[in-house]
C-alpha cells in the first residue's frame, strides 16, 4: 500500500510537473543554503586546521591586548584588543624568549610602507621585522637563497615571498637584486617557496611578505618598532599549555601585575576559530530555517489546492472502500514524496555549488554526509507536518459531497 | 433474514424553512438475488437511496440492516470497510481514476484491503477478461470508449465479490449498444447469484430486473415483482411524467382503424413493424434524458 502511495504520488507530481517544481523551490533554497553554508564552514574549518597544524601544533601565540571577555573563545580576530596594551615590546619578546622551556622565539613586527623597485610599487605586501628562527617556527621553506641568519641582524635583507617577486621584480629568481623601503635599499637574500593560503586563517600570507631582520625594522620604525606578535615553540616535550602559563606568569609580572596580553596555544586558536565559523553556520541555518517554513508553507498550499482539485477522485476512492486514514496516507506521502524530491534536488545542486566554488575561489566546502542526511531528514519532516493538515482535510471530505464533484 | 432492510428511513437536508425531504419514510426491504431496477424522475430521490444503502450516506430517521445488522452504530472506517468487501458501485460517468491504468483501476479495492501488488494485479486480470477487456489492461481510461470504461468499472466493482452490486444510471452515458453490452454483464452477475440494484431511466432496461420500485417526490409509490425479459407498462409511463398514450393505446386507435378498412393483412404488418420500432425510438429518447 505504501509502495503505491509513493508510486501514485510520483505520478501525481509528475502529472502537475511545473507547479510540482515551483513548489519544491521553498525546499531547494532551503537545502541548498543549508548544505552549502555548512559544508563552507566544514571545509573553512579544516583547512584554517590544516594550516594551523601544518606549522607545528605546539607553537604558543603571544598577541597584544586582551578581548573584554577574557577566554579566547571570544574573540572575533585576533589583534582586535579592546583592553590592555596596543603591542607588545622588545622587552617582552626577551621575557618569552627566556622563558624556561622556550626553543624557538619569533618576533612579529609590521612596518608599515610600500616596496619599491624602479618605479614599480606592490602596496598590497606586508613587511615583517622577524628573525632567523621564522623559518623552523612556521616550517617556511626558501624556494631559492637562503633564509635570514644571525649574522643578518643588522644588514639591510630581505627575503620575499613568491607574489611579490612576481609582482615587484616580474621574474622568478630576483636574488641579488634590491628593493626600496622607505628609501632604504634591501637586498634580495632568498624567495619563499609558495605557501597555500585559507580564507578565514589569521595567518598572514606569506606569499605576499617581505622578511626583514626585527633590528632593522626597528630602526626603520624610528628606533623601536612595535611587536604585533610573538610565536615560541617549546622544546621537545614540554607540552604548549606549560609555556603558555609560564610566559603569562612572567608578563603578568612584567606589565606591573596586568593581564594585559593573550596568549594561546595552537589548540585555543582553533576553538576560537571554530566558534566564529560555528557562530555564522548557525545564523546561515536559521535564514535556511526560515526558507524551509517558507517552503513548507508552499508545499501546504499546494497540498491543499490537490485535495480540493482532487475531490471527485477522494470520492471514488473512498466509495470503493479506501478508509479515511488510507486517503490520509495517500495525500501526507504525496506531501512528503514533494518535499523529499525538494530536498533531494537541493542537496545535488548543492553538490554541483560546491565544485562551482572550488573551482572558482580558494574556498574548499566539505559536503559530508551527515549534512546530506540531516536534511533529507528535515525535507521529510518539513513533508509530514505541512502535509498533514491538507490530508487530514481531504481524509475527512464526505463521500457524498466528493463525489458530487464529478458530476 | 432479508439482505437489505430499511425501515421509516428519511433523509433530510438543509435546516429550518430551507430543509429538503429528499427520502420519506422509506421502506423497502431487499432479499438476495434480487435485481432491483429503482424508477422515478429527476430528483425523486432515488441516487439518495441508493447511497444510503451503498453506505456512503446516513439516513437522517429509521433503521437499516444490511444482513441483519444494523448499521448505524458503525464507524466511519467500518463503513468503508463494508462498501469495500459488500457492496461494488457503478457509476454513470464511469469514475475510474484518469491516472492509473485500467488494470490499477480495477485492482484498487483490493489494495485497500492489503492484498500484495502481485496477487490484486492477477485477479484483476482476471476480472478484466471477464468482462472481455483482457486486451486493454495497460490503456489508461481516457483511451477507452464509454463502453469498456463501464466494463471497466464493472470489474472494479466486482473485484472484492461483493454482495450488493449498486448501479446508478450505468448506462446513462452509453449508446445503445454499449448499453446492451453492460447490461447483460449486470445480468450476468446477477444470474450468478449476485444482488443487483440498478436506478435506471429507461424503461427498457427494467427488461433485466426481477423487481421494479416506483419512486416520487422521495417515496415509494409503486413496487412490483416482474419477470425477466419484461417490461412492466407501468415503467413506460412514469419515464415520461406525465400521461401520454401507451403503445396500448396507439394500438387500439389502429385496431379501430383495421375494422373500417379492407386488407388487413398489409395493416396488420404496418402495426407489427411499428410494434418492434417503437421501443428503440423511446429508447433513444431516454438515453438522451440520462445525459443532462
Amino acid at each position: 500500500m505504501f509502495k503505491g502511495n509513493v508510486k501514485m504520488a510520483w505520478a501525481a507530481i509528475k502529472s502537475a510537473r511545473w507547479r510540482s517544481f515551483l513548489t519544491m523551490l521553498g525546499v531547494i533554497i532551503g537545502v541548498v543554503s543549508v548544505v552549502t553554508i555548512v559544508s563552507l564552514g566544514e571545509g573553512v574549518k579544516r583547512q584554517v586546521a590544516g594550516q594551523i597544524n601544518s606549522i607545528g601544533d605546539d607553537i604558543v601565540t603571544v598577541l597584544p591586548g586582551v578581548s573584554s571577555q577574557s577566554t579566547a573563545g571570544g574573540l572575533i580576530g585576533q589583534g582586535i584588543a579592546t583592553r590592555g596594551t596596543q603591542s607588545l615590546s622588545d622587552r617582552d619578546y626577551a621575557i618569552v624568549d627566556q622563558t624556561e622551556g622556550a626553543a624557538l622565539t619569533v618576533p612579529f613586527s609590521a612596518v608599515s610602507g610600500v616596496p619599491q623597485v624602479e618605479s614599480r610599487t606592490y602596496p598590497e605586501a606586508t613587511i615583517f621585522g622577524t628573525n632567523q628562527d621564522m623559518a623552523a617556527v612556521l616550517q617556511l621553506k626558501v624556494e631559492y637563497g637562503v633564509f635570514l641568519s644571525e649574522a643578518d641582524q643588522n644588514r639591510q635583507v630581505a627575503v620575499i615571498g613568491k607574489s611579490v617577486a612576481e609582482k615587484l621584480f616580474q621574474e622568478n629568481v630576483p636574488i641579488g637584486r634590491t628593493l626600496k623601503i622607505r628609501d632604504q635599499d634591501f637586498l634580495v637574500r632568498g624567495v619563499l617557496e609558495e605557501t597555500k593560503t585559507s580564507p578565514l586563517s589569521t595567518l598572514p600570507n606569506y606569499n605576499q611578505a617581505i622578511l626583514i631582520p626585527y633590528p632593522v625594522a626597528a630602526s626603520l620604525a624610528g628606533g623601536n618598532a612595535p611587536i604585533n606578535q610573538i610565536l615560541t615553540k617549546p622544546r621537545d616535550g614540554v607540552p604548549p599549555e606549560q609555556i603558555r602559563d609560564a610566559i603569562s606568569q612572567r608578563l603578568y609580572f612584567a606589565h606591573g601585575k596586568q593581564n594585559d596580553v593573550t596568549i594561546l596555544t595552537q589548540e585555543d586558536v582553533l576553538s576560537a576559530n571554530s566558534d566564529i565559523l560555528s557562530l555564522l553556520t548557525q545564523l546561515i541555518t536559521a535564514v535556511a530555517a526560515v526558507s524551509l517554513l517558507v517552503g513548507g508553507i508552499g508545499i501546504m498550499n499546494i497540498m491543499l489546492v490537490a485535495v480540493s482539485e482532487r475531490t471527485g477522485e477522494i470520492g471514488i476512492r473512498k466509495a470503493i472502500g479506501a478508509t479515511n486514514s488510507q486517503i490520509l496516507g495517500q495525500f501526507l506521502v504525496e506531501a512528503v514524496v514533494l518535499s523529499l524530491a525538494g530536498g533531494i534536488l537541493g542537496v545535488l545542486l548543492a553538490i554541483a555549488l560546491n565544485f562551482v566554488i572550488r573551482i572558482l575561489t580558494n574556498l574548499q566546502p566539505a559536503v559530508s554526509l551527515p549534512v546530506i542526511l540531516i536534511s533529507v531528514g528535515v525535507s521529510v519532516l518539513v513533508g509530514i507536518v505541512f502535509g498533514i493538515a491538507p490530508a487530514v482535510k481531504a481524509a475527512r471530505k464526505h463521500p457524498i459531497d466528493a463525489l458530487r464533484q464529478l458530476s | 433474514m432479508a439482505l437489505i432492510q430499511l425501515n421509516d428511513v428519511s433523509k433530510l437536508y438543509g435546516l429550518g424553512d430551507a430543509t429538503t425531504v429528499a427520502l420519506e419514510e422509506i421502506n423497502l426491504t431487499i432479499e438476495k438475488g434480487e435485481f432491483v431496477a429503482v424508477m422515478g424522475p429527476s430528483g425523486c430521490g432515488k441516487s439518495t437511496l441508493m447511497n444510503l444503502i451503498g453506505l456512503l450516506d446516513q439516513p437522517t430517521h429509521g433503521s437499516y440492516h444490511l444482513s441483519g445488522r444494523s448499521v448505524a452504530k458503525l464507524r466511519t472506517n467500518q463503513r468503508a470497510k463494508v462498501r469495500r468487501d459488500k457492496i461494488g458501485f457503478i457509476f454513470q460517468s464511469f469514475n475510474l481514476l484518469p491516472r492509473l491504468v485500467v488494470i490499477e483501476n480495477v485492482a484498487l479495492p483490493l489494495a485497500y484491503r492489503g492484498m500484495t501488488q502481485t496477487r490484486r494485479l492477477k485477479r484483476a486480470s482476471m476480472l478484466l477478461a471477464q468482462v472481455g477487456l483482457q486486451d486493454r489492461e495497460y490503456y489508461l481510461p481516457k483511451q477507452l470508449s464509454g463502453g469498456q470504461a463501464q466494463q471497466v468499472a464493472i470489474a472494479r466493482a466486482l473485484i472484492n465479490n461483493p454482495e450488493i452490486i449498486i448501479a446508478d444510471e450505468p448506462t446513462g452515458n452509453l449508446d445503445s449498444a454499449s448499453s446492451r453490452v453492460v447490461m447483460e454483464l449486470l445480468s450476468e452477475i446477477h444470474q450468478n447469484g449476485n444482488t443487483v440494484l440498478m436506478v435506471t431511466h429507461n424503461p427498457e432496461l427494467t427488461r433485466y430486473a426481477t423487481r421494479v420500485v416506483y419512486m416520487h417526490d422521495g417515496m415509494i409509490v409503486h413496487d412490483e415483482q416482474k419477470q425477466i425479459g419484461k417490461i412492466p407498462a407501468r415503467a413506460r409511463k412514469i419515464i415520461f411524467g406525465q400521461h401520454q398514450k401507451t403503445e396500448e393505446d396507439d394500438l387500439a386507435g389502429v385496431s379501430a382503424l383495421m375494422k373500417t378498412i379492407p386488407g388487413q393483412d398489409t395493416i396488420k404488418k404496418a402495426v407489427k413493424k411499428r410494434r418492434s420500432r417503437k421501443p428503440a425510438k423511446k429508447h433513444a429518447v431516454a438515453s438522451r434524458r440520462g445525459k443532462k
